[in-house]
């Protein structure tokens, strides 16, 4: 297996920071808060920053830094959406997400480094396909977690219900991480050799 | 905006448990959270609590500010409590709330939920509030280096998390400025529909991706221009050290732990 570069470190580190921010994205980006029945719903980039880790890392870098964010997480710095920081967030009913992450970047890095010339369709479809791993994942740890340690019976139809406006927005930021991935390695020739 | 984060929540202070070497202290609170689940009496619940809540005032830090740290927490607990109550349907009926019966089985079993929820929080934020993030980052490093056997890239993980806590604050200061640039040259997304706003963040992300890679790619430069080549053969600035003190703490858990298992049923 070959060494992590200190230029993959790097790179680790600073998706590991994007994370942070994508999480609280509404802090900078307050129109990103979407009123759903009367209460403003803070939105969360975590998805388009994993999918786009892969994208652009490959899946062994990529999947190494979600591990990395999610540690980070769980040793108390407030890393994840709102803010928060800690075990609890693994223990509520979205800690399924947070897991997927780490699966979300391994897919899409292996299937973009099995591409080897990338379109625009090809890297928008794999973001989709993040997209939907995130959800199968989290959808399903919400159905399980809700119906066991938390106590709630909820079928798992009205639970993918109760996710759907989120869907919407990933998919919607997957096809951006398509459109970037291209737009970005042009940007940075070291990335560039590694894209495509 | 930015000015509110605190990255981490550690306090500095000089009291016992913040004197503890980080491993000691991690090793802990992780059995902690495991042997928290073998309580299942008002006794060795009563155990573990008279255990965390004396590990909350050897830190010396004000338990007001603990308690704030715990508040998101609060809601969960008190809606799992909540939720017991009208669920539940064991022992007797004690009273009604609007018709509602609630039962005795239901009360026990939803503050033994609440309890061990808050038990599992309190002594996590301990571990927090008291260490900072670079010796935990040290701490899990040394702990894991068994699994270097298995190609598992302890001590690159463990640089990447100590170089991201230095890079987390900078990109967020970064994010703002540009959002400011950006709102000055007139881009103003307040409301529409979902499409729309979704775009909006793309005269944000170009900008911010460009300079982060461009500091990823410069900071890698600075490593390898002072002779980075992993792991290998590194020494440390900080070398932790097991002292007498961590030994005497892992003697008090050792009690606690054989206490829990001969007071539970």
């Amino acid at each position: 297996m070959k060494k992590l570069t200190a230029l993959d470190l790097s790179y680790g580190a600073i998706f590991i920071g994007l994370m942070a921010i994508g999480a609280n994205i509404t802090v900078w980006l307050p129109f990103l808060a979407i009123p759903i029945a009367g209460v403003s719903v803070p939105l969360s980039m975590q998805t388009f920053f994993s999918i786009l880790a892969g994208l652009l890392l490959g899946k062994r870098l990529a999947s190494w830094t979600m591990t990395s964010y999610l540690i980070i997480g769980l040793i108390g710095v407030p890393v994840y959406a709102n803010m928060q920081s800690g075990p609890a967030p693994f223990f509520g009913y979205t800690g399924g997400f947070l897991f997927s992450f780490i699966v979300v970047a391994f897919v899409t890095g292996a299937l973009i480094e099995n591409i080897s010339k990338i379109t625009l369709g090809h890297s928008i479809t794999v973001a989709l396909t993040g997209v939907l791993i995130n959800y199968l994942i989290g959808v399903t740890y919400m159905y399980i977690s809700m119906n066991t340690w938390l106590g709630l019976e909820v079928s798992y139809g009205a639970a993918w219900l109760s996710m759907f406006p989120f869907l919407i927005k990933d998919l919607g930021f997957a096809v951006i991480a398509g459109t970037a991935l291209l737009k970005i390695s042009s940007h940075l020739p070291s990335l560039h050799q590694r894209a495509s | 905006m930015s000015s509110k984060i605190i990255i981490g929540q550690y306090v500095p202070s000089n009291s016992v448990i913040h004197r503890l070497d980080p491993r000691v202290k991690l090793v802990t609170v992780f059995l902690f959270v495991i042997f928290v689940f073998f309580a299942n009496n008002t006794l060795s619940y009563g155990w573990l609590s008279v255990f965390a809540i004396t590990s909350a005032l050897l830190t010396k830090i004000n338990l007001k500010y603990i308690i704030r740290g715990l508040t998101p927490i609060w809601f969960l607990v008190i809606f799992t409590f909540l939720l017991h109550l009208f669920v539940t349907h064991e022992g007797q009926i004690l009273f009604q709330i609007f018709g509602l019966p609630i039962y005795s089985g239901a009360l026990i079993q939803g503050g033994a939920i609440s309890l061990r929820f808050f038990l599992l929080i309190l002594m996590t934020s301990l571990m927090t509030l008291t260490t900072t993030p670079i010796e935990i980052t040290d701490a899990i490093e040394l702990l894991l280096h068994p699994l270097k056997k298995i190609k598992f890239p302890v001590h690159e993980l463990a640089l990447m998390m100590s170089i991201s806590l230095r890079f987390i604050p900078t990109l967020m200061q970064e994010t703002e400025k540009i959002s400011k640039a950006q709102a000055s040259r007139g881009v103003d997304f307040k409301t529409g529909p979902l499409k729309e706003r979704i775009q909006a963040v793309v005269p944000l992300l170009i900008p911010l991706f460009v300079g982060a890679f461009k500091r990823a790619e410069e900071l890698a430069m600075a490593m390898e221009a002072r002779g980075y080549q992993g792991g290998e053969g590194r020494t440390k600035l900080r070398e932790l050290s097991i002292r007498r003190l961590d030994w005497s703490a892992m003697l008090v858990f050792l009690v606690v732990i054989i206490g829990l298992f001969l007071f539970r049923q």
